[in-house]
């Protein structure tokens, strides 16, 4: 699908989107579902308060903390388990039995760990980063081929070497689509890790608006989040893209800006 | 694995300057929204307060209602926080929390606002004995208001256990559970009865007032390690917390922009209670009202939300509970 096709397709799904918002809005008739019309009127009060700037940008920021953190954990383990057995074997039970517990669900255990401030919530986002990206690390790592492995042992390269010249640059491409994942998965647990407790976040405007029953604003702040979403995932297709414009992209997902 | 992990994490923080240190003493208090309006004015007006940020500090967490904040005073990741009267007792059971109710925020006296139910206004169902077999809407099983509601049903001949159909409306979803059929009967709780009752369409079908009086909603508690340890930092916040309702019930317009600074919700829909006749009771000088706290234990035990009975004054310090000049 050529650039301006797919703008113009993504487009019309979220013109779509918001006039079927509007139109059940107004035939559901209730307060706890309001039109998109007032919803998207709040936006640009909440984008013009420094103090919910203030907030979206500690929300971002531990993000970023939890994200890079993860990846930078997680690269290594998936990369040496794809060329471990024995390192897969002993972490592949472990990740089975973390991956579906929902990542949200450990903060009031992690609170008792790490406190009610930022660390406990920058652990969750760790955690949500962390599985998606060991996954693909591993597939990446598991498939490069033996022989490549072989002829630069042959030439004299260490282990750790050939881990890191070899197999990241031939694993890059599935690493990348699993940090893609994880930038979602960070995403939703920055969003969820202030359900319980927070000091500074977008929590403070998400879950007040909905404690005061100010449903114009909730939505709003869920159109944000979903809008900052779809920025943050732009804009790492966009790096991933140069860094690894020599691989096809494994999983293309069409949204307008790929 | 994960408690490495988050050590780590913490030790990175630390590194990336994210943690705050300082050598002023800091009391950590858990907060939550409505009706805190003396903690909401040492946070927003700290520089009315004399020692709020010179003599000592507090290091402000909002929790998402007051069970949380139980698991972490039990934790020791709170020095005081928000509590019903339920939870705090829950936590001195469960989690052996041993804590001081040192301030009181809202309750209901005579003539103020009584957390209510209310039914459609041409609904059938006409008297509380009507409620047998309805969906009846609670903002949270196992809450508070639970154990005076269900005595009130038990007067008249309706068990809230086996007769009727509890569901978990929350409070600000409530009135649109009731307009839309959801549940049968609904629980109205300010700022949203205020404005269910500006739309009208809605009757009001018991109150717990009808149940008993005084009942206290929520107040401040602070472990008692905490203030054994340090009674003049307890003191100060409770000194602050005193002078905050002061200021709360002196400047009602500044108050509600204090209010609508921390919860954001508009100045207009503040104003359709806050602090009026229609609006929950706040004592003066925060003070707590033991007695109202020993009943609702008695209640809380009675109808088994509690394994045993409770003594309100042990919960009370000889000296550190407000008012405190």
């Amino acid at each position: 699908m050529t650039r301006p096709v797919s703008a113009l397709a993504a487009v019309i799904a979220a013109a779509g989107l918001l006039a079927a918002w509007e139109l059940a809005a107004w035939l559901a008739g209730i307060d706890g579902f309001p039109p998109a019309s007032r919803a998207l009127a709040q936006i640009p009060r909440i984008l013009t308060d420094g103090e919910a700037l203030l907030d979206i940008a500690a929300s971002v920021q531990r993000m970023a903390v939890g994200f890079v953190l993860g990846v930078a954990a997680a690269v290594p383990i998936g990369l040496t388990m794809g060329r471990s057995r024995h390192v897969a074997a002993f972490f592949n039970p472990l990740l089975m039995m973390i991956y579906p517990v929902p990542k949200a669900a450990l903060m009031p255990i992690i609170m008792l760990w790490l406190g009610v401030g930022d660390a406990s919530k920058t652990l969750v986002i760790f955690l949500g980063v962390t599985l998606p990206v060991i996954y693909h690390s591993y597939q990446g790592s598991r498939a490069v081929e033996q022989k490549m492995l072989w002829s630069a042992a042959a030439m004299g390269m260490g282990g750790l070497s050939r881990l890191v010249r070899i197999v990241l640059p031939a694993a890059l491409p599935e690493i990348l689509v699993g940090c893609r994942t994880g930038l979602v998965l960070a995403l939703i647990t920055m969003v969820t890790s202030e359900m319980i407790a927070r000091q500074a976040g977008l929590g403070n405007i998400l879950f007040n608006a909905l404690d005061m029953a100010q449903y114009d604003t909730v939505y709003a702040m869920i159109v944000i989040v979903g809008v900052l979403g779809f920025v943050l995932d732009a804009a790492f297709e966009r790096l991933r893209a140069r860094l690894v414009a020599w691989a096809a992209p494994s999983h293309a997902i069409i949204a307008g800006t790929t | 694995m994960i408690r490495t992990l988050g050590l780590a994490l913490a030790a990175a923080m630390g590194l990336l300057g994210v943690s705050t240190a300082s050598a002023q003493p800091t009391i950590r208090v858990g907060w939550t929204i409505p009706a805190e309006e003396s903690k909401y004015w040492m946070m927003r007006r700290p520089d009315q307060f004399p020692e709020l940020g010179k003599s000592y500090k507090v290091e402000w967490v909002q929790f998402q209602g007051t069970a949380p904040m139980v698991q972490a005073m039990a934790a020791g990741a709170l020095d005081c926080s928000t509590q019903g009267v339920l939870s705090m007792a829950q936590g001195a059971i469960q989690a052996n929390l041993q804590t001081y109710i040192v301030a009181q925020h809202v309750g209901e006296k005579p003539g103020s606002f009584s957390v209510y139910w209310a039914v459609k206004d041409d609904s059938p169902i006409k008297t509380v004995a009507d409620m047998k077999g309805r969906s009846v809407g609670i903002n949270v099983f196992g809450s508070g208001i639970y154990g005076p509601m269900a005595l009130l049903l038990k007067r008249h001949g309706v068990d809230a256990e086996k007769d009727i159909k509890l569901v978990e409306t929350g409070f600000p979803a409530s009135e649109d559970a009731i307009r839309g059929g959801r549940v049968d009967v609904g629980v109205l709780n300010q700022p949203f009865a205020a404005r269910a009752e500006a739309k009208g369409g809605l009757r009001k079908l018991f109150s717990l007032s009808d149940q008993q009086q005084n009942i206290v909603h929520i107040m401040d508690v602070c472990r008692k390690d905490f203030v054994d340890r340090n009674p003049e930092l307890a003191r100060r916040y409770v000194r602050d917390l005193t002078a905050g309702m002061a200021k709360a019930l002196a400047n009602r317009d500044e108050t509600l922009k204090v209010v609508s600074e921390v919860t954001k919700a508009p100045i207009q829909v503040l104003d359709t209670y806050l602090l009026k006749p229609n609006d929950f009771a706040r004592e003066p000088g925060a003070k707590p009202n033991f007695e109202g706290i020993q009943a609702m234990l008695d209640i809380y035990a009675e109808t088994g939300m509690l394994s045993k009975k409770l003594d309100a004054t042990a919960f009370r310090h000889p000296t550190i509970v407000a008012p405190l000049e």
